[in-house]
């Protein structure tokens, strides 16, 4: 079982459902490896290791859409939901979104997705979990984690798609206490750099060293705001989310009223749908329905491009498959905002009364299609005054409207990180970026 | 079958050099529908099913899990626990132990009054076509700009035994019903509702909570909002706060910020840590009010649960006690560093996951007021009935519950809708401003996310209606 590929596990499951009687079938195996070292206070809290083996079935019959996923120990247990998905479709009523699986398409595998470092990395990742700490020196103490991970995805489908592809992955964060003060940082990529995982931590305790001090009340107002990569990184997991056909479909989204070429950001800011680029986590050379993908702009120029589709969300638009299913929900792999031509002294320099904040958790949205949302601050987050940080500032929330943000975007650092941990997934490469007038609170009592 | 394999597990580990060891066979067995605007989006059957393994070697935790139940790949999860937690044992500077407890043997489940299988697919779907009709039935100004239902059965199902004795096992049927709708008008723009009922046992439960009857009465009410909704009143007013949003605040307030492991600092890159810090039990958080219990036996409960996934027995814990902390949410690790005993918070999300310390159904515990009575003496105030953004910092203090369906208070009489009204306070600002609770507590479920990688897991947030005095609101513009 262990050895048979996982392109040729999904194709038996593929004949099996159409020799059952089901008209169409996707299946998409993956069986991935992965080991995490999990740190607080210094120590390791807990390693962790996974040997997963995921089977996802897509079967129609008659316009219906029946779904199972299973971790099945061989094929005999992944076939017997095949018995039940039929035994259920005489109930199941034709899908609002059915459309007939894609015919494959030429395609270019990706070279590139695996790193045999990584794969030998996982057989005892201490000596790496030991430069994570190393390069944290001066903090007080640190917590974070440090996860690699192997893997095999294959997908077959009934119009005779048979694809499989190999991909290895790094996840580094930390966060890094000097007193009250704290500093995170993050670090994603298909390939092991012991540098970057180093740079990474120690860029974690220069945000830590620059809050020391104590940090003063901000007054809740409207404020020019610097997101550090990691705040970029996390509200553009939302615009990603948003630019789904799916979500737009759902209510969940700010481009449910926006047409394809119609303005919804600045001019300065574009970001990619970035799969063909296999130096980023979640880089792919094909999606769930077996066909290719590419790599392209979700918003280019402050223009909405397109939204990313697989073939039943794209049958509904008047549109074709942008390669990003998602079997259903058809999502973004890896994004990409493209750099601009600041330092970040310059971003500093250019504002008058603003903040720099690092970090950010728990983005939550009052209304999706107004993208009226509100997340908040944490680690170093400081108050900038006639182009100068003046002192770190303690946690505020930024409360805004999410299309207001993005048209608000001024500048774009020119250096880029990439960026990828608990709060910013899928992975996503992006600079410093300054926008102006966006509303700023706290507590009032 | 399993339990041979588990068994096994525990004594390799043993034998290997493990102090202490583990073994859980988890299962997750569900059915999924959902609907658009009526009409059938898919229909899903998914089964999850694995082995998790965790050891202690040299004072350093190992977890392992494989989705392969055969015993080559249980020996493997074994060994790479074993393994993985010896290299690493180096790092430790104070060895990871665990408090004594009493070990739970029982066999437990929740019983379903009407099974999944009582209804067919055809009923299921019904279920969630239905409170599209009403809304859609029921606007008149506005649209129904989209409106999603989805409908999810699950049934989990536990073996654990572990070396200390624990031989526990476990099942717990689990229902969900969700909608989420938006309302548009040309003119004022949209509004966005998501609910969900949800708890443990079978399709009884949807009698009780009335769906299609709640889509209506939210639509027709948010539609006045979207329409009528007026800015609330500048400056510090009375604020009825609903028991949705109490329930979610002593979730955010008080349930995270009393979890052990959070305390300590285990989870301070990821969700966080906690305002209290080691030592502050027995500091006042709030007024006579601020009392805040977890419990995870609350028959029906969807955070339901007898044994926790370290075999110790379940029981309710009194958080806040009538405004002091009095107590932390503990697994027998934390219960080791606080020199007490296990909880029993114990609780992995799945196979996959390791047992770190969750809430199950916490809830501020009632008052004695009526709705009316609770109106009454307020002069002008703001009643805040649902909501939909919300957050807090990663210490759990300043938090923001931003109102959905909300009412104006005028002389003691609910008057015009008030629309986006902020409460934006902090943790001991909000326990020491409830002056009256009401005498009802309302339960609603929640996916409660915590540990690396993410797990959720089922629990319920709960309280009665409460009135703060004198809070400045704010608004979203």
């Amino acid at each position: 079982m262990q050895q048979v590929p996982v392109s040729e596990f999904a194709e038996k499951l593929v004949r099996e459902a159409l020799k059952r009687g089901f008209e169409e079938a996707a299946a998409i195996v993956s069986r991935q490896r992965s080991t995490m070292v999990k740190f607080a206070n210094s120590e390791v809290s807990v390693v962790q290791r996974w040997d997963s083996l995921t089977v996802g079935l897509y079967l129609t019959k008659e316009g219906k859409i029946l779904l199972t996923e299973i971790h099945p120990t061989g094929f005999e247990q992944a076939s017997a939901l095949i018995d039940r998905a039929l035994a259920a479709s005489p109930q199941v009523r034709p899908s609002f979104l059915y459309a007939p699986l894609p015919e494959p398409e030429t395609f270019e595998p990706l070279s590139g997705l695996v790193d045999k470092a990584i794969i030998d990395a996982m057989n005892d990742p201490s000596s790496l979990a030991e430069a994570m700490l190393a390069g944290a020196t001066g903090a007080e103490r640190v917590a974070g984690a440090l996860t690699l991970f192997h893997g095999q995805r294959g997908v077959a489908t009934s119009k005779g798609a048979r694809l499989e592809e190999e991909a290895t992955g790094l996840e580094a964060y930390l966060r890094a206490f000097i007193g009250e003060a704290s500093g995170q940082w993050a670090h994603g990529s298909r390939r092991l750099s012991k540098e970057a995982v180093e740079r990474m931590a120690r860029t974690a305790v220069q945000l830590a060293e620059m809050a020391k001090g104590r940090a003063a009340d901000v007054e809740p107002g409207t404020y020019d705001v610097i997101l550090s990569p990691m705040v970029v990184g996390n509200l553009m997991n939302l615009v990603g989310m948003m630019a789904s056909g799916m979500a737009v479909l759902m209510g969940m989204s700010i481009f449910a009223r926006a047409e394809p070429g119609s303005k919804v950001a600045s001019e300065k800011f574009s970001i990619y749908d970035d799969p063909r680029n296999p130096e980023l986590l979640g880089s792919t050379s094909f999606d769930d329905e077996g066909l290719p993908t590419r790599s392209k702009p979700i918003i280019e120029a402050g223009a909405l491009r397109t939204l990313l589709h697989n073939s039943k969300t794209a049958a509904k638009f008047g549109a074709k498959s942008t390669g990003n299913a998602g079997l259903m929900f058809p999502h973004s792999w890896t994004l990409r905002v493209a750099p601009g031509d600041a330092k970040l002294e310059e971003m500093i320099a250019e504002v008058k009364r603003g903040l720099m904040i690092t970090n950010n958790w728990y983005t939550r949205l009052q209304n999706y299609v107004e993208g009226i949302f509100s997340t908040i601050a944490r680690d170093a987050a400081f108050y900038i005054e006639n182009g100068e940080i003046k002192h770190p500032v303690a946690r505020v929330r930024i409360a805004d409207r999410l299309p207001k943000l993005l048209s608000n975007i001024e500048l774009l650092g020119r250096d880029l990180y990439d960026i990828s941990w608990w709060e910013v997934s899928p992975a996503v490469r992006a600079p410093y970026v300054l926008a102006r007038n966006i509303g700023v609170s706290r507590p009032f009592v | 079958m399993h339990e041979d394999l588990l068994q096994r597990a525990v004594d390799l580990s043993l034998q290997l050099g493990a102090s202490y060891a583990e073994a859980r066979w988890h299962r997750h067995s569900g059915a999924s529908l959902v609907v658009r605007n009526g009409e059938m989006i898919g229909y899903g059957e998914s089964i999850e099913e694995g082995v998790g393994v965790r050891v202690l070697v040299n004072g350093a935790l190992g977890f392992s899990a494989t989705s392969t139940l055969t015993w080559d790949s249980v020996r493997e999860a074994v060994e790479q626990a074993v393994k993985l937690a010896r290299s690493h044992s180096r790092f430790m500077k104070r060895p990871i132990g665990f408090a004594e407890a009493r070990m739970g043997r029982a066999r437990y489940e929740a019983i379903a009054v009407k099974p999944f299988d009582s209804l067919d697919i055809n009923g299921k779907l019904a279920v969630l076509v239905e409170p599209w009709e009403r809304v859609k039935g029921t606007v008149k100004e506005a649209r129904v700009m989209t409106m999603m239902t989805r409908y999810s059965e699950d049934v989990e199902e536990k073996t654990i035994i572990n070396s200390d004795g624990a031989f526990v096992v476990s099942k717990v049927p689990r229902l969900t019903v969700g909608y989420n709708f938006v309302l548009l008008h040309p003119q004022k723009g949209t509004i966005q509702r998501s609910e969900t009922f949800g708890g443990s046992g079978g399709l009884e439960q949807l009698e009780r909570w009335k769906i299609p009857e709640s889509a209506e009465e939210e639509a027709r009410n948010l539609e006045n909002v979207l329409l009528n909704g007026v800015e609330p009143p500048k400056g510090p007013v009375d604020v009825i706060v609903g028991s949705e949003i109490v329930g979610l605040i002593v979730h955010e307030s008080c349930g995270h910020p009393s979890e052990a492991d959070r305390i300590w600092g285990r989870e301070a890159a990821q969700a966080g840590m906690s305002f209290i810090k080691p030592g502050m039990l027995g500091e006042r958080i709030g007024g006579k009010y601020a009392t805040v219990i977890d419990d995870p036996t609350i028959p029906g409960s969807y955070g339901f649960y007898l044994y926790d996934d370290e075999g110790v027995p379940a029981r309710a814990r009194y958080l806040y006690k009538e405004g002091v902390i009095n107590e932390h949410l503990h697994n027998r690790w934390t219960a080791s560093l606080w020199g007490t005993a296990s909880n029993a918070a114990a609780r992995a999300m799945d196979h996959n996951s390791e047992p770190i310390i969750r809430m199950a159904n916490t809830y501020l515990a009632p008052g004695d007021h009526t709705f009316e009575e609770l109106l009454e003496g307020v002069k002008l105030g703001v009643y805040m009935k649902s909501y939909m953004e919300w957050n807090i910092d990663d210490i759990r203090w300043g938090q923001r519950y931003v109102g959905l369906e909300c009412y104006l208070v005028e002389n003691g009489e609910l008057t015009k809708p008030v629309r986006n009204p902020v409460l934006e306070v902090t943790t001991k600002s909000f326990y020491s401003s409830i002056d009256a609770a009401g005498r009802e507590v309302r339960y609603e479920p929640g996916t409660c996310g915590k540990g690396e990688p993410s797990q959720g897991v089922p629990v319920w947030f709960g309280g009665p209606d409460v009135r703060l005095r004198s809070i400045p609101l704010g608004v979203v513009a």
